[in-house]
């Protein structure tokens, strides 16, 4: 069944900060502005490049070069180290600005939100929303600060925003609607849509798919049974074409850490050691969260380039630190390690509400590790992190430090 | 280059009942007087319950950033980091 294109007004807005982690620190600084700007995960010569500024992308300073590589594309580039608290500051002033227009806005990431303007006053008033987004831009830079710029797509689904955010970065403002939907189309490549990766492309092109307008027009039935090989297909016919398709809110499912060793180790106790912090950390989120998780995964992955991952449910809640880490320490002592650990993660599934409590008729009674748990993180929300630990994790404050999640901003 | 500090200063910070803003004026650093020029980027970070303003500027001649951290529970003042805008 071929769905027509949605000729509807577009009322959906996708806004996204420019290289939102240098931008902000360009603007914190006013002496490193229109210079190279990379912000690093380490500033040591392997340290990943996870933002950097246009005027470093313009460089060829792109995500995932190290930092010894982006020091030979530029010799002059600033490499800093991230600000997470900082980002979560303007991430939360970012929403602030949008919430002054409308209740339905969804933080996409730190800096990615989609506006829904359905229902919205201001556009029930006859407002256009080309206009709406010139004054967000000016909110903003009032807001953020004067040197931060932000792409604005108006469109008439989640898809179309996003893409129309995307044609003319930086300081972008442009609207797709039915009526230029296919000139947008003929200027793209497949790879330009927003979710088309490589491979993607490999299979489309596979069916003779070239373009995003044979895209657009390829028949809904080849993208089902052929190229996607499932409902997928269909749902990639109604998006090209302007319905929604993406507005599933899909809850917490998982809580979890990871860290790349910077001092690769095969050494039990060490690992030992950070995986305790992990679970800490861990646990904290799912405690703050309250919920009560009944599964624990854990992975390694090594210099040798082998992974190795185990995941194990538990048929009593894992609520406490001590609970995640026994449960993880016991797989890490069932494996053999074959080489130096480049990185580790622990995650806790299976999530059910912390409340009601479910008790369990043999639980140990003598030492109460919920109430422990609950003691230890009121004890940490006074004094700061990590105030109380376990000792394995004594002397440990610069090992394993805040990040920035890509995408999820759940927690926030 | 960013060069971390991590030493106490000396502030001197005014407050405008007009534009209802505080904001530092001068840092006396190693035996330097440094006038405020433009803030950058002010925000709150919370260590436990304590509240903690961090400041970045840069002086008024835009030849030296600075980043402040104002401690509420005490009211000290820490210059944790320096950058003179150039690369490492």
């Amino acid at each position: 069944m071929e769905i027509p294109v949605n000729h509807n007004q577009p009322m959906i807005m996708h806004i996204d900060l420019n290289s939102c982690f240098a931008i902000i620190e360009q603007q914190a600084n006013p002496l490193i502005r229109h210079k190279p700007v990379a912000i690093a995960a380490y500033d040591t010569p392997r340290g990943a490049v996870i933002a950097s500024s246009y005027e470093a992308k313009a460089l060829g300073i792109k995500l995932g070069v190290n930092v010894r590589e982006a020091r030979l594309l530029c010799r002059d580039v600033i490499v800093l180290t991230p600000d997470p608290e900082k980002y979560f500051d303007a991430h939360r002033r970012f929403k602030k600005v949008l919430l002054n227009y409308t209740d339905q806005v969804t933080p996409k990431s730190v800096d990615e939100f989609v506006i829904d303007f359905r229902g919205s006053r201001a556009v029930q008033r006859g407002l256009d929303l080309r206009d709406v987004g010139l004054q967000i831009k000016q909110d903003i830079k009032e807001s953020l600060g004067e040197y931060v710029t932000v792409n604005i797509g108006i469109g008439p689904n989640r898809f179309l925003a996003k893409l129309a955010a995307g044609l003319n970065k930086p300081d972008g403002l442009d609207v797709i609607t039915g009526a230029n939907l296919r000139d947008v189309y003929s200027n793209l490549e497949l790879t330009d849509l927003p979710g088309i990766n490589v491979r993607y492309q490999a299979r489309l092109n596979m069916e003779r798919v070239f373009t995003p307008l044979q895209f657009l027009d390829a028949p809904v039935l080849v993208l089902r049974k052929r190229v996607f090989k499932s409902i997928v297909g269909f749902y990639w016919h109604l998006r090209l074409h302007g319905h929604e398709v993406d507005t599933v809110d899909f809850g917490r499912k998982s809580f979890g850490q990871q860290y790349a060793l910077g001092d690769k180790t095969s050494d039990r106790e060490q690992l030992s050691r950070l995986l305790m912090k992990l679970c800490e950390k861990t646990g904290r989120r799912l405690r703050a969260g309250d919920y009560i998780a009944y599964g624990v995964h854990m992975w390694l992955n090594f210099e040798n380039h082998t992974y190795w991952s185990k995941g194990k449910k538990t048929r009593n809640g894992i609520f406490a630190t001590q609970d995640i880490y026994l449960a993880a320490q016991r797989m890490l002592n069932d494996i053999i390690i074959p080489a130096r650990v480049t990185n580790m993660g622990v995650t806790v599934f299976n999530l059910q509400p912390g409340k009601p409590e479910q008790l369990g008729l043999f639980d140990d009674t003598r030492i109460d590790a919920r109430s422990l748990a609950k003691a230890a993180d009121m004890v940490n929300d006074r004094y700061g992190e990590f105030t109380v630990v376990p000792a394995i994790m004594a002397n440990m404050q610069d090992t394993i430090l805040k990040r920035v999640a890509f995408g999820s901003v759940r927690d926030l | 280059m960013k060069e971390k500090i991590n030493e106490e200063v000396s502030v001197v910070m005014y407050y405008s009942a007009k534009r209802r803003q505080v904001l530092p004026h001068t840092i006396s650093w190693r035996n330097t007087e440094y006038f405020v020029g433009k803030i950058g980027y002010h925000h709150t970070v919370r260590d436990g319950q304590t509240l903690h303003h961090i400041f970045e500027l840069v002086n008024r001649e835009q030849t030296l950033w600075f980043r402040l951290n104002l401690d509420t529970s005490n009211l000290h003042w820490l210059l944790e980091a320096i950058h003179d805008g150039n690369p490492s």
